[in-house]
């Protein structure tokens, strides 16, 4: 077990280091990234396997790491998309779009980003998961501008002095959590364990755990993109080359959200679930206000889908303060969400290679231009807009049922009414692109078919999701709801 | 609360918090590159003084590495940066001064208000101070949001960090250290990151006047 | 029968402070004269400018009103007011019951809006413009005394200066806390706003632009304008006395006996002479603000008062 995790996290490090040290580039480095990264994909998968079995194991001293059902969902999300973005990623075909300084700073950077996305997932001691996240910033920071423009540019300084500042406010509330651990038990090694902090909650102090988890859900909030803290999101999310948009809008966001949720169990225990719960439902409602109103008048597709990232995120949040079943909601969209969108933005990376243009009035005919991925597209959109036969439509149908039974029903009304604001917005969006003719100059037919296999595998995951999923992914999922609503 | 211990330690608090509110008052690079550097001292002092009284090495190490990174090697980092895009022109802050060290006062009363119930819960001497950090924690991130020019947001983050860093001394003499590296590490990695995207910007825009930053505006 | 003597020795207090005031003043010029490297004139100047000015006639402008011939006997009545109830010598004073911090700041108060209107009354453009802007800094002053002095009045429990004397000496300690060195951080700079010292206005200066003070009181001559510049230096020596002996309070009689006065005479003139050199070697460092600036300078001393309050506050 121990093995297989070395290799879940350091087949990604071991990218970076690869990527570095081979100056100048090679598109051999591309290859070995891409291979390492579908090693840490496989590595997840048996640790769910493992996990699934029964064993929650830990490693490190004073176990630092520590793997359990919702940290291996989460692995086993980031590494797919990791692997996603590794594949598809620049640096590997015959790209004119990218030189190979930009390819070697992208399979360096997205590596590490990879990799601390696993650490902070898998650790045990929240400092270190705190200390990953802050990591991902910078990791992911230096490759938002890869193509320098005064666009990107200003993108990626709002990503990276408003995550700083979430981060460091997400920091006060674990001081916070320490302070009020150490005055109960005294200082230890372990004192910064989830597992000593779930132990100790019951008789923690109310009042400095609730002031802890305001900061704990304003911090990583802003990592997360819950309004009013989102206002780095849609730059940076549109601005960046399309498979880190699909790495930070896919997982970055559920990673943020799983710090929320690994606290708000502390704190569920400490304060009660009332504070967190409200609080939650208030931050989720907004993003999802924020969202709808502003994909209104949307005239980027790279934009629009990172308002729609808003959306699911807002609604992710409204899950987790809904009880056990908002919480089974929430996990299952997460998932669904992740491969959506890390689909959907790596498409969208292909549309802007052809059509030279992120506009949405400038692209037009795309069945025709690009008929696979025109195709997919469309079935993208209609999985985010939460269509049946995809899993996002059983998250929502899950979310709304479990806040009748929470006892909200105007509140559930309300979302209703936001979430079809939104997908009307969308789909009339999409509508444009996908029929028409295609403008002059834009040349028809596929090119790099390879790389559409996996993006029709993303498309068969999405609809076997909605048709019921696996078995073993149920159990999971099972498994971290029960970690969740404890 | 009446030992010389918690007194000083409360004298070196206000210290930092009042370098914190200098960045509110003082206009130009240079007076806020000197505020961060003073502030960082008064840390250190801070972190020295409880690392005597408690006779933790760990704080020593701390105290010293404080020094050394925020009080030295960043303010000649930063100085290096101002030179390099500072404009010679003060740009005005979105609030003006006066105004500015008004909200300043009204947020360190405010964080009194926020930290009354951790006071109720230490027994530490060191208590009394954690209200400034806290208060040092909120004026930072109104210098963050008022101010206009890039390289003021990133010393308003840096005091944040200082401000931060002064609570968990105060409350608890520290974090376990294998934490306290990672957090150096990190501030150290983020701070050469924002270097490297300000001097993007100034290639880019030719300013780094944050008003610029407003092409994607919807 | 301790009363009278009471009395007595308030009286003899704001007597000593009438006579001490010009003296002061004489002292800080003298100490920045020779600062700047001048002879400077005698330490005993400002007490022949009161015999010029008394002697002198008085010229009063055909467009001045009641008002500008009271002015002057007002502020000068209010600054002597508050000279009896700061303990300037003794703290047990019969005036205690009035001795309270409100009442020092509305008597200051008092003799700053008559000296406004003065300035005002004549209809000359100077002295309009020196009146609307020692109504800017008295805005944010005033109230920092106030703050400032209510730091310490937590700790002490009461408002009545003497009172806050006697806690301070009771509890030495408390003289190094944060919120004792906030407040003097703030009293200190109110101190230079409200006698007019640099940085916020010259006393010495003859550009009238430039004038604060002096500019409201540019039409006053002979007696009137000898009662004006008097109470002005009595302010400076009654808010070092404050500043002194609210702060450094060893030395100021608790009991009304010849020994015990006579030390407090002694210490007050040496916590005097410290003050008149620390501000002649601050004001020879510092160049004069902008007015503009003047407000944020003001707003750093409100927030010290403040930041004094919020950290006594806590450690009662």
């Amino acid at each position: 077990m121990r093995l297989t995790y070395l290799l879940l996290v350091g087949a990604p490090l071991v990218a970076a280091l690869v990527a570095a040290l081979v100056r100048p580039y090679l598109r051999g480095v591309g290859v070995a990234g891409a291979l390492l990264s579908t090693l840490s994909l496989a590595a997840a998968l048996r640790l769910a396997g493992q996990v699934l079995a029964g064993a929650t194991p830990t490693w490190g001293p004073s176990d630092m790491m520590r793997v359990d059902a919702l940290s291996v969902l989460l692995a086993v999300c980031v590494s797919f998309v990791a692997a996603l973005a590794a594949w598809l990623g620049p640096g590997l075909g015959r790209d004119e779009h990218y030189t190979p300084a930009q390819a070697r700073r992208f399979r360096i950077f997205s590596s590490l980003f990879a990799f601390t996305m696993l650490i902070a997932v898998t650790a045990n001691n929240v400092a270190i998961m705190w200390v990953a996240v802050e990591a991902t910033t910078i990791a992911s920071a230096l490759l938002i501008p890869l193509h320098v423009s005064k666009a990107s540019v200003e993108a990626s300084w709002k990503y990276i002095l408003i995550g700083s500042v979430g981060i460091a406010l997400a920091f006060v509330g674990t001081v916070l959590g320490y302070f009020d651990y150490v005055h109960l038990a005294g200082e230890r090694e372990s004192a910064l364990n989830w597992t000593s902090l779930m132990a100790a909650a019951p008789s923690m102090h109310p009042r400095v755990m609730a002031l802890a988890f305001v900061f704990i859900v304003i911090g990583y909030g802003t990592k997360a993109g819950l309004a009013p803290m989102h206002t780095w999101l849609p730059d940076a999310h549109a601005e960046a080359p399309a498979p880190l948009s699909a790495m930070m809008s896919g997982v970055l966001l559920a990673v943020a959200l799983y710090a929320i949720i690994r606290w708000k169990v502390v704190v569920d225990l400490a304060v009660g679930s009332a504070l967190p719960d409200r609080l939650l439902l208030v931050l989720g409602l907004a993003s999802l206000a924020v969202a709808a109103l502003s994909l209104v008048g949307q005239r980027q597709y790279k934009r629009l889908l990172a308002y729609s990232s808003i959306e699911h995120t807002g609604l992710m949040c409204v899950g987790l303060g809904l009880g056990p079943l908002g919480a089974f909601a929430a996990l299952l969209h997460l998932v669904n969400h992740a491969v959506a969108k890390g689909m959907m933005f790596l498409l969208s990376g292909r549309i802007l290679d052809r059509y030279h243009t992120t506009e949405m009035g400038e692209v037009s005919g795309l069945l025709r231009a690009m008929p696979v991925t025109g195709g997919l597209f469309a079935a993208g959109m209609l999985a985010l807009a939460g269509l049946p036969p995809f899993g996002i439509f059983f998250s929502k149908l899950s979310l709304v049922r479990a806040g009748f039974a929470t006892g909200h029903p105007w509140l559930m009304a309300l979302v209703l009414v936001l979430l079809l604001a939104a997908v009307v917005a969308m789909l009339a969006q999409i509508n444009r692109m996908l029929y028409g003719a295609p403008p002059a100059g834009v040349r028809v037919g596929e090119s790099n078919r390879w790389g559409l296999v996996p993006l029709v595998l993303c498309a068969a995951l999405l609809v076997a999701f909605g048709l019921g999923g696996f078995g073993a992914f149920q159990t999971l999922l099972d498994r971290a709801v029960e970690i969740v609503s404890r | 609360m009446d030992s010389a211990f918690g007194q000083l330690t409360v004298l070196g608090s206000s210290l930092v918090l009042l370098c914190g509110l200098t960045l509110l008052w003082r206009r130009g690079s240079a007076a806020h590159i000197g505020a961060f550097a003073a502030q960082s001292v008064a840390l250190a002092a801070t972190a020295g003084l409880i690392a005597v009284v408690t006779g933790s090495r760990e704080l020593w190490v701390v105290a010293v590495i404080l020094l050394g990174l925020k009080g030295i090697l960043m303010p000649i980092l930063l100085k290096r940066m101002d030179r390099r895009f500072g404009s010679p022109r003060e740009l005005e802050p979105y609030v003006n001064t006066a105004t500015s060290l008004v909200i300043g006062g009204l947020l360190v009363v405010l964080a009194y208000i926020v930290t009354w119930p951790i006071l109720d819960v230490s027994r530490l001497p060191t208590r009394a101070g954690m209200p400034l950090a806290m208060g040092l924690i909120f004026v930072s991130l109104f210098v963050i949001i008022s101010r206009k020019k890039a390289l003021t947001q990133v010393i308003g983050f840096l005091a944040l960090e200082n401000g931060i860093a002064l609570l968990a001394m105060l409350g608890t003499y520290g974090i376990p250290f294998i934490v306290e590296v990672g957090v150096f590490l990190d501030a150290l990695m983020g701070f050469l990151v924002m270097q490297i995207v300000i001097y993007r910007i100034q290639e880019t825009f030719e300013s780094i006047d944050v008003e610029q930053l407003n092409r994607l505006s919807q | 029968m301790p009363l009278p003597t009471g009395y007595t020795v308030a009286i003899a207090q704001t007597a000593l402070a009438l006579f001490l005031a010009p003296g002061l003043v004489g002292l800080i010029r003298w100490l920045k004269a020779r600062l700047q490297n001048r002879r400077g004139a005698p330490v005993w100047q400002p007490y022949l400018e009161l015999r010029k000015l008394f002697a002198k006639e008085v010229v009063v402008s055909s467009n001045a009103s009641w008002l500008f011939r009271v002015a002057p006997f007002v502020v000068f009545a209010s600054t002597v007011a508050v000279a009896f109830l700061v303990p300037v010598l003794a703290v047990p004073s019969p005036f205690d019951p009035v001795g309270d911090l409100l009442v020092v700041v509305y008597l200051l108060l008092l003799g700053t809006f008559f000296l406004a209107l003065a300035g005002l009354d004549p209809g000359s453009a100077f002295g309009g413009m020196g009146s609307s802007r020692e109504m800017t800094v008295a805005a944010l002053s005033e109230p920092t005394v106030a703050l400032a002095i209510f730091a310490l009045a937590l700790g002490a429990g009461s408002t009545n200066l003497g009172q806050i004397v006697a806690r301070t000496m009771a509890d030495p300690a408390a003289a190094v806390s944060p919120g004792y060195l906030l407040a003097f951080g703030a009293l200190f700079v109110v101190t230079l706003a409200e006698n007019g010292r640099l940085p916020v206005d010259n006393p010495a200066t003859h550009l009238e632009l430039t004038m604060i003070h002096e500019a409201m009181i540019l039409e006053y001559s002979g007696r009137y304008l000898a009662l004006i510049e008097w109470a002005a230096w009595l302010k400076v020596l009654l808010f070092f006395s404050l500043l002194g002996n609210l702060f450094v309070p060893w030395g100021v009689a608790t009991v009304l006996t010849p020994s015990a006065l006579g030390w407090a005479l002694a210490t007050l003139l040496a916590k005097l002479v410290v003050l008149a050199v620390v501000l002649a070697v601050f004001e020879t460092r510092v160049a004069k603000l902008r007015l503009f600036r003047v407000p944020e300078l003001l707003a750093v001393s409100f927030v010290l008062a403040v930041l004094a309050i919020t950290v006594s506050f806590l450690v009662r």
